[in-house]
Order: structure tokens, then C-alpha cells, then sequence
């Protein structure tokens, strides 16, 4: 059997740390999606200063190191105007959706490029304007196309929500950092026992049960909608 | 804009960067010697991994494919922490610069591992076929026809992981290993100022990324496969 301590460990991790796992995915999944489709959509209009606005957007965004720009927003935002301070988890769901829309808009361009001229002309000839004709006649065919790497991304996301960990929020690798520390603790508190192994060998197990199962849906998907 | 609010900005930046400037340069340079390892190391990988994936030798290509799926679906952070943190409780003790430089090439040989075999799988069959026929024997036929044609094929995405590990290596901020990320954090706990560090901080790393791609672009443009030169 289990040893007694993985018990109140595993269910700390869990409760506490997996769901702000999945809270902060939810968010930067969601934030990303709906920016990057934005600005994916609006750089395929040949408008040079918007171009050029929204690749700048992009390229900084992807170039930065996640860890880097979840730095600036917690820490170098605050000290230039107080009304910039985030919590943890705030900064860190920021910093996911600035780096995931950039992938997302990167991905929407080819897709909505990737929809045949006619579509747009028949759109226009029905009446539609360009957000109604974006919205209701190109989006959901590009969807199909969007749809691998949005799975794609969304493992990314939850891989990188661990990032979270290094300012503090309450997520799997940080709950997991916790016990570890507590367990370190001599008795009343902790065990006076070392059991990092087991328990990051535990963290890397959970992540792999999520991402393994998304990683073969987006392959599925992708040999199957294109 | 104030126009000389953003002068005595760069003024202080200018000011910070000289201030500090032979902490940062040793930061920088342990960023780009953990680069550089790890992309070599990411590429030896990659490169016999992927032909062992790709021509499905036995024994080696099932165990490759576990060490990318188990590398692919967990997050780099948490295997940096289980190097670090988890192994020393089972006896092995590594310093944060092997972890550092380990982890990296790891996780980027495991990317790497699937770029190439997808490249090496892009080629013709019948290309192989034909250098068979012609005597080669099976490596030579790799390394004359596979290797040449496939390692085009997977250049774009193997480049994409290398710049990936570049940037992953502000991870080694966990560990404490002094590359730039640490480096920069420990000016700005000691000096306390934050906007100049962290302007410092972003623009290196996107001068680094950028300059990266643009290098690998022209390179990628060189060595094109003809059909798809224009």
C-alpha cells in the first residue's frame, strides 16, 4: 500500500494545485483564442501601419521567453504606475494570452488566407459586410483548419502555466514545491522526510495524463480536416 | 508622448547598462554557451534519433519514441525541478550548471527527435530505392540521399526548436544558475531599478531571437532544395 503521507499530499496537489492548473489554461485559452483570432483575421487586410502594428505585436510576443514577460508584467508594471499591479495568477494568465494570441494570430492569417476568393465574393454579393462576412461565412470554414494547432496550443498552455510557478501562483508545480518543503519540516508539521522525487516524478505523471491524450487528438485531427 | 520623459528614460537606461555592464555581459554569455551546447547536443540527437525513428530500427525507435512522448507532454519547468530538486534524494547530485546545460539539450533533442524523423519520412521513397540499386550500401544511402534531402525538409522546424531552447534557457532562473534571467533579477534586487532591468532584460532577448531568425532565414534560403528555390 501507499505509504501515509501521499494521502493529504496528492489531495492538496489536486485540489489546490491542479485546479489553478486548469484555471489559468482556462483563461489563457480563452484570451488567446479570442485575441489571436482577432488579430490574426484583421492582418490579412492589406492595410500596411495595422500590418505592421499587429507583426510587431506578434514578433515581440513570440520572441520573448514567457518567463520574461510574465516578469515584466508582475514586476515591472506595478513600479511604472501602481494601477498596473496584478495578482499571481492575474499576471501570469496575461503574460499566456500576450504569447498564445501571437501563436493563435500567426495560425488564423494562413487559415483565413487559405479560404478561396470566391467565398469572400458570394459573401459580399449576399450582403454581408466585412464582419459579418468574416464572421459568418470565412471563420467557420478557417475553424477547421484552426482546429490541430488550437489542440496544439492548448497543451502548450497547460505546459506553461507552470511558469506561474516562479511568481507564485497556486498551481500543480508550486502545490507540489509546498508539500515537498512542508514534508522537509520536522514532525508536527512535515516528517523530517525528503520526498522531492516522489512527488515532481508525480507532477510530471499528472501533466503527461492530460497533455499525452491532446497531443494524439491534434494528430487525429490534423491527418483527418486537412 | 513627453518627449523629455523618454530622454531621461534612455539617459537612466544607457546609465544602467554601463553601471552593470560586466555582470550582465557574464549573464549573457552563460545564456549563449547553454545555447550553444544544448542546440549542438539537440542536434546530434535529433539527428540519430530521427533516422533510428524514421528507418524503425528495433529496440532503439520504440525507446525513442517514449523519450519524446514523456518529454513532449511534460512541462520543461517540472523537469528542471525534478533534475534538481527530485534526483538528489535517490543520490544523484548534479550542480545547477549540468542541469542547466542537461535539460535543455533533453528537451530540445526530443523536439529535435521528432523534426528529423518527419523530415527523414518526407523523402521519397523511391529516392532511397534508387540509391540502393545503385550499390549504396544502407548507411551510405542515408548519409548521401536520406540526410541531405530529409534534413532540408526538417531545417524550418528544427530551427524553431532551437530558438525555443534559447529562450527556454531563462528557465534556469529556478536553479539559480546565473545566465541572464538570474542575472538580471539579482541587479534589480540589489539596485531596485525595476523598469530599467526588465527593458534591458526584454530587449536582449528579443535582439537575440530576432537576429537568430534572420540568420537562420538566410541560411535557410541557401540551402533550399531546388525545386523550391525561386
Amino acid at each position: 500500500m501507499l505509504p501515509d503521507w501521499v494521502e493529504p499530499v496528492a489531495r492538496y496537489m489536486l485540489v489546490e494545485g491542479l485546479v489553478g492548473t486548469l484555471q489559468i489554461a482556462a483563461i489563457a485559452l480563452a484570451g488567446s483564442v479570442l485575441v489571436g483570432i482577432t488579430f490574426g483575421t484583421l492582418l490579412t487586410i492589406k492595410f500596411l501601419p495595422l500590418r505592421g502594428l499587429i507583426r510587431l505585436y506578434i514578433e515581440v510576443w513570440r520572441g520573448l521567453p514567457i518567463l520574461v514577460t510574465i516578469f515584466v508584467i508582475f514586476f515591472a508594471l506595478p513600479a511604472v504606475s501602481q494601477q498596473l499591479e496584478f495578482d499571481a495568477l492575474t499576471a501570469a494568465a496575461i503574460g499566456l494570452i500576450l504569447w498564445g494570441s501571437a501563436q493563435v494570430a500567426e495560425a488564423t492569417r494562413g487559415a483565413v488566407q487559405s479560404i478561396p476568393r470566391e467565398q469572400h465574393e458570394a459573401a459580399s454579393a449576399l450582403g454581408f459586410g466585412w464582419i459579418g462576412r468574416h464572421s459568418f461565412v470565412i471563420m467557420p470554414q478557417a475553424l477547421r483548419r484552426l482546429l490541430p494547432p488550437l489542440v496544439s496550443l492548448l497543451v502548450n498552455i497547460i505546459q506553461n502555466t507552470t511558469i506561474a510557478q516562479v511568481i507564485g501562483a497556486t498551481e500543480l508545480l508550486e502545490a507540489g514545491e509546498r508539500q515537498s518543503e512542508r514534508l522537509v519540516a520536522p514532525a508536527p508539521i512535515g516528517l523530517g522526510e525528503i520526498h522531492a522525487f516522489e512527488i515532481y516524478a508525480g507532477v510530471m505523471v499528472v501533466f503527461f495524463l492530460i497533455s499525452f491524450p491532446l497531443t494524439r487528438l491534434a494528430a487525429v485531427l490534423e491527418k483527418r480536416l486537412v | 508622448m513627453n518627449f523629455a520623459l523618454v530622454a531621461t528614460f534612455l539617459t537612466d537606461l544607457t546609465s544602467f547598462v554601463s553601471d552593470n555592464f560586466d555582470e550582465l555581459a557574464a549573464g549573457l554569455r552563460r545564456t549563449l554557451v547553454l545555447s550553444a551546447i544544448a542546440i549542438a547536443g539537440a542536434f546530434f540527437i535529433g539527428l540519430v534519433l530521427g533516422a533510428a525513428r524514421a528507418h524503425r530500427i528495433p529496440v532503439i525507435s520504440p525507446l525513442a519514441a517514449i523519450y519524446v512522448e514523456v518529454i513532449r507532454n511534460t512541462p520543461i519547468l517540472v523537469q528542471i525541478f525534478f533534475l534538481y530538486f527530485g534526483l538528489p534524494q535517490v543520490g544523484v547530485r548534479l550542480d545547477a550548471f549540468t542541469v542547466a546545460w542537461l535539460a535543455v539539450t533533453i528537451w530540445g533533442g526530443a523536439f529535435n527527435t521528432e523534426n528529423f524523423r518527419a523530415g527523414f519520412e518526407a523523402v521519397p521513397h523511391r529516392y532511397r530505392e534508387a540509391g540502393l540499386a545503385l550499390g549504396f550500401s544502407r548507411v551510405a544511402t542515408f548519409l548521401n540521399v536520406t540526410l541531405p534531402i530529409g534534413g532540408r525538409i526538417a531545417l524550418p522546424s528544427s530551427i524553431n526548436t532551437y530558438i525555443s531552447v534559447l529562450k527556454n534557457t531563462s528557465l534556469m532562473y529556478v536553479i539559480a544558475y546565473p545566465e541572464l534571467t538570474t542575472t538580471a533579477l539579482q541587479i534589480q534586487a540589489l539596485t531596485l531599478e525595476t523598469v530599467e532591468t526588465f527593458t534591458v532584460l526584454a530587449v536582449t532577448y528579443l535582439v537575440l531571437v530576432w537576429t537568430m531568425s534572420a540568420l537562420i532565414r538566410l541560411l535557410e534560403a541557401r540551402l533550399a532544395l531546388p525545386e523550391e528555390r525561386s
